[in-house]
């Protein structure tokens, strides 16, 4: 501490250290920053009852924790995310470049089949690969009498790829929304500085993308730490289905102690994140925006679409293929009656999906309005609060809210509400991602001029914040409803009593039975309306 | 042969004749049927099965699955429905996953014959609903009048944790023993053995070990497959443990898979393998094996049966009062109808699970429960999994 300090009076530095905390922006953003935090607490409060219950293991955690099993494991979970994360940087970021900036024909086309594979829940396409590759898959009847052989497409490396397919689309989007608002100004400075292209993009483009990049990383990062199906069906015991394996043998306080490292490891990851993202001021904002950068890839241009292409295929239309193959030949199942399917359940899911985008929404507006506004500490400590329930897996937060409302709210108990409450806990930080990268785009110049020019705070924010961060509140809507209607874990715990399946529900229902054929109707359906929610996503980057 | 006079010489005739009919009667019976989840959506496909008068209970061909398998079998003993009190009122069931896409059939059925009784079913694994019901029950906030568990293990669980009802005297009667729970706090409606499934190309059934335990030496060792994750896997390992002991089961395990064993997701898919013949055997419960037999032509698969041990575990899907009910009486009565002539008919004869009375012969020439030697076991200590999966782990066959 500086001597000057020293001198100073401690109300001064109480003042300062308050500010520090909450911010510098008058009584009203300090009340809003606080809304914003009791808010964030809200959303992980129920979490607590997870250490409540973990508690009843007494030294016996300890024990467990430290078992060489469960480090196993977690040093698994973790090597899968690294893995995932990196090539979901590297495919992401490279895809995001090619379609903003690559001179291709039909980006539009491009860009879309880029950002699609997001409205494939990964287990499906995980099944459908197993039933592609596997051993006696569709695909080994074509190759068999070629006397080609499939590489086994289980255990590490299966499920990464799997993974990665269909979690890349989030730095695909983020880094993408970034490369948009790029000021094209900067880079030509650069290339008229003698830099080469390469240098160009690693010294200008790279540290204004950078933020952008590390908001996808970090969905794609909790997004596979929360994952169960698709390294459950790739044969990889990770904690999600370790924690899943003792929920289901009646250890609930094992699996419950295991959740809890489990949101330490998130706390890390985010930890990590915020080092990365942290030097947000300037990355988004762009004042001049002067157009896209273009990039003249020559000879190169037909053969870099081949990568979207590939991917394309192997994401989406080849799990198409699969599903159109069970409801033509029934599947690999067999056939019996019952369990009929009813549009009824494609309600149900658009109807709680929506539920959960409007809720999000209210939710997340407040947080991320904070921490695009205000430096303060507790701003940012609320908005990556809401972090933590995305990481938390489904079944995890089902225990959780089941005892939480047991006993603390039976009213809610096996509502809909408490249903739409847990969809909120687990994906608002899509919404909260993408209204604080749209507000943070918003000049700073048009705010202040329209409070000079007399409008109230509110005024201000309805007449021109609003309008400004629209397509990002409604991005963030779209990826909550898409991410909702994927949802199974947690819907299968606290669906209402008689409220009915869900496409997801249903699709598990008779995956379990093993009346595979009738999983495919569902399965196409879930993908066409999830697909459809991915062109207001889309919309939102094109200003 | 038990024969019922209710089922007699001509009716029988009349549903052999009807032949493919009984099929098609069987679908469309299925009726309001897409209301798989709640009682609440009825019929987009709601044929009401020909000839079958809504509201009337119709003949055994309604409730008979179809198949080659189920050619010339004799009609069932037991109590028919017609003379069980009807069902009239709601009942919320927590119905377990897997299996249990049969069952909401049946009580779509059930909702067809009696116009004021409806049936939400929510569905949800079965170990996840056990541990609701204990917490529901616990809070005295409990949503679900009967838990329909496919496993045993499940029902001890709430049975051990007190929060059930013991079922009336009369519901339990027609099931032997060791398909009830003490007190009655639960009672089997559907079995499923333990079984090892084997290409009938590749092995002779003399080749199969009688002892579970000599399958490391078998000549087929290091052609199996498995499915650890699958309940039934481990309640096989549970019982093993109950009966060899921890180290002999951990041994056991580490030499299945030293010898080679696959891991598979599902007991279906080993058994399909085994057919193909990418397999030469399996583990898997008998059912998948008579499902892949019936669907083809004459596959080469055949079932063998260990004796006396975890091999030939006979377990159950079963039900359960819970605690605070309040319909008691409707629980018992619908009970009772699953454990009907019609309804023991309609399980084994669509899903080829062993009956729990023993007026219904088990379908396709599957030994009886009687020929069959399960362990000597309680199915409800199966519910202690945790030491199981612990071994599983130690072994590295985590499940």
């Amino acid at each position: 501490m500086s001597s000057g300090e020293r001198g100073e009076s401690s109300v001064g530095r109480q003042h300062r250290l308050w500010e520090r905390l909450v911010g510098d922006d008058g009584p009203v953003g300090t009340n809003l920053t606080l809304v914003a935090a009791l808010i964030a607490l809200a959303l992980v409060a129920p979490l607590a009852w997870l250490a409540v219950e973990a508690a009843d293991l007494g030294w016996e955690a300890v024990d467990l924790t430290t078992q060489a099993t469960t480090i196993e494991v977690l040093v698994r979970s973790v090597a899968l995310v690294a893995v995932v994360t990196g090539a979901s940087i590297v495919l992401g970021v490279g895809m995001a470049v090619l379609t903003v900036q690559g001179d291709i024909p039909f980006r539009r086309f491009w860009t879309v089949l880029c950002a699609v594979p997001l409205a494939m829940p990964s287990y499906l396409g995980a099944f459908a690969a197993i039933s592609a590759f596997g051993p006696r898959g569709a695909l080994s009847h074509v190759l068999d009498p070629v006397g080609l052989s499939m590489p086994t497409i289980y255990g590490f490396g299966g499920a990464a790829l799997v993974l990665t397919l269909y979690t890349y689309p989030y730095v695909f989007l983020t880094t993408r929304a970034s490369l948009l608002s790029l000021d094209a100004s900067l880079v030509e400075a650069a290339r008229t500085l003698d830099c080469s292209r390469w240098e160009a993009f690693r010294r200008v483009t790279l540290p204004q993308i950078l933020p952008g990049v590390a908001a996808g990383a970090l969905l794609v990062a909790l997004y596979t730490l929360a994952d169960f199906g698709t390294p459950n069906f790739m044969r990889v015991q990770v904690f999600t289905q370790f924690i899943y394996a003792r929920y289901t043998g009646f250890m609930r306080p094992y699996a419950v102690l295991l959740s809890l490292q489990l949101v330490a490891v998130t706390a890390v990851i985010l930890a990590v994140e915020s080092r990365i993202g942290a030097d947000e001021e300037g990355a988004y904002e762009s004042r001049g925006n002067r157009g896209a950068v273009e990039l003249g890839l020559g000879k190169w241009r037909y053969p870099a679409l081949l990568v979207p292409a590939a991917v394309f295929l192997a994401a989406i239309a080849l799990p198409v293929w699969i599903f159109v193959l069970w409801l033509t030949q029934g599947g690999p199942g067999y056939q019996t009656g019952g369990l009929a399917f009813s549009w009824s359940y494609a309600e149900n899911s658009v109807k709680v999906a929506l539920m959960a985008a409007g809720a999000s929404v209210l939710v997340a507006l407040p947080v991320a309005l904070r921490s695009a506004a205000s430096d303060s500490w507790l701003a940012r400590f609320a908005d990556r609060l809401t972090y933590v329930g995305y990481a938390v897996p489904g079944i995890v937060l089902g225990i959780a809210l089941i005892r939480f409302s047991l006993e603390v709210v039976p009213a809610v108990y096996k509502t809909l509400p408490l249903l739409v409450f847990a969809y909120v806990v687990r994906f608002v930080p899509q919404a909260v991602g993408s209204i604080r990268t749209s507000t943070q785009q918003v000049d700073g110049r048009l705010t202040e001029a329209s409070r000079v020019l007399g409008r109230s705070r509110l005024g201000t924010f309805r007449s021109v914040t609003l309008p400004l961060i629209g397509p990002g509140v409604a991005a963030g809507a779209a990826l909550v409803f898409l991410t909702t209607m994927k949802e199974l874990p947690a819907t299968l715990l606290l669906r209402p009593t008689g409220f009915g399946h869900t496409l997801v529900t249903y699709i598990w229902r008779v995956r379990e039975a093993g009346l595979y054929g009738k999983a495919a109707v569902p399965a196409l359906v879930l993908v066409a309306v999830s697909a459809l929610s991915m062109a207001v996503i889309l919309a939102g980057g094109e200003r | 042969m038990t024969k019922d006079t209710r089922f007699g010489r001509r009716q029988l005739l009349k549903t052999v004749a009807a032949g493919s009919t009984a099929a098609i009667a069987g679908c469309s019976l299925s009726p309001g049927g897409n209301g798989t989840d709640t009682a609440a959506e009825n019929g987009s496909d709601g044929g009401d099965g020909g000839s079958q008068v809504p509201g009337e209970i119709p003949d055994l061909s309604a409730f008979r699955g179809s198949g080659a398998i189920l050619e010339g079998r004799p009609a069932p003993g037991g109590t028919s429905i017609r003379d069980l009190p009807s069902l009239s009122g709601s009942l919320n069931v927590y119905i377990g996953g897997g299996e249990g896409g049969i069952y909401d059939q049946f009580m779509d059925l059930l909702e067809e014959f009696y116009d004021d009784f409806s049936v939400s079913s929510n569905a949800a694994p079965s170990s996840s609903h056990a541990q609701t019901i204990v917490e529901e029950a616990e809070a005295g906030e409990t949503r679900a009048d009967v838990f329909w568990s496919i496993d045993a293990s499940s029902l001890g669980f709430v049975a051990d944790e007190g929060a059930y009802e013991p079922l009336g005297e009369e519901v339990v009667e027609p099931v032997p023993s060791r398909f009830t729970g003490e007190d009655n706090a639960w009672v089997g409606v559907a079995g499923r053995a333990r079984a090892v499934p084997y290409n009938t190309n590749e092995v002779s059934e003399d080749d199969v070990p009688n002892s579970v335990m000599d399958f490391p030496e078998a000549d087929f060792a290091g052609s199996m497959g498995w499915a650890p994750t699958y309940g039934a896997f481990k309640s096989f390992v549970t019982a093993m443990r109950l009966i060899e002991g921890d180290d002999a089961t951990r041994q056991w395990l580490e030499s299945m898979k030293s010898a080679g064993t696959e891991r598979f997701p599902n007991e279906f898919v080993i058994s399909s393998q085994v057919a193909d013949g990418a397999l030469q055997a399996g583990f898997a419960n008998h059912y998948y094996a008579m499902r892949v037999k019936n669907q083809r032509d004459d596959p080469p698969i055949d079932l063998a049966f260990t004796e006396g041990d975890a091999g030939a575990l006979v377990n159950i899907a079963g039900t359960l009062k819970v605690q605070g009910t309040g319909k008691g009486d409707l629980v018992d009565t619908f009970v009772r109808h699953l454990l009907s002539a019609e309804a023991q008919e309609f399980f084994a004869t669509r899903s080829f699970a062993y009956p729990m009375i023993p007026d219904v012969e088990p379908v396709g020439g599957l030994p009886t429960i009687d020929e069959l030697s399960p362990p000597d076991i309680d199915l409800s200590e199966l519910s202690n999994l945790g030491p199981t999966l612990e071994l599983m782990q130690e072994a590295g066959v985590s499940g």
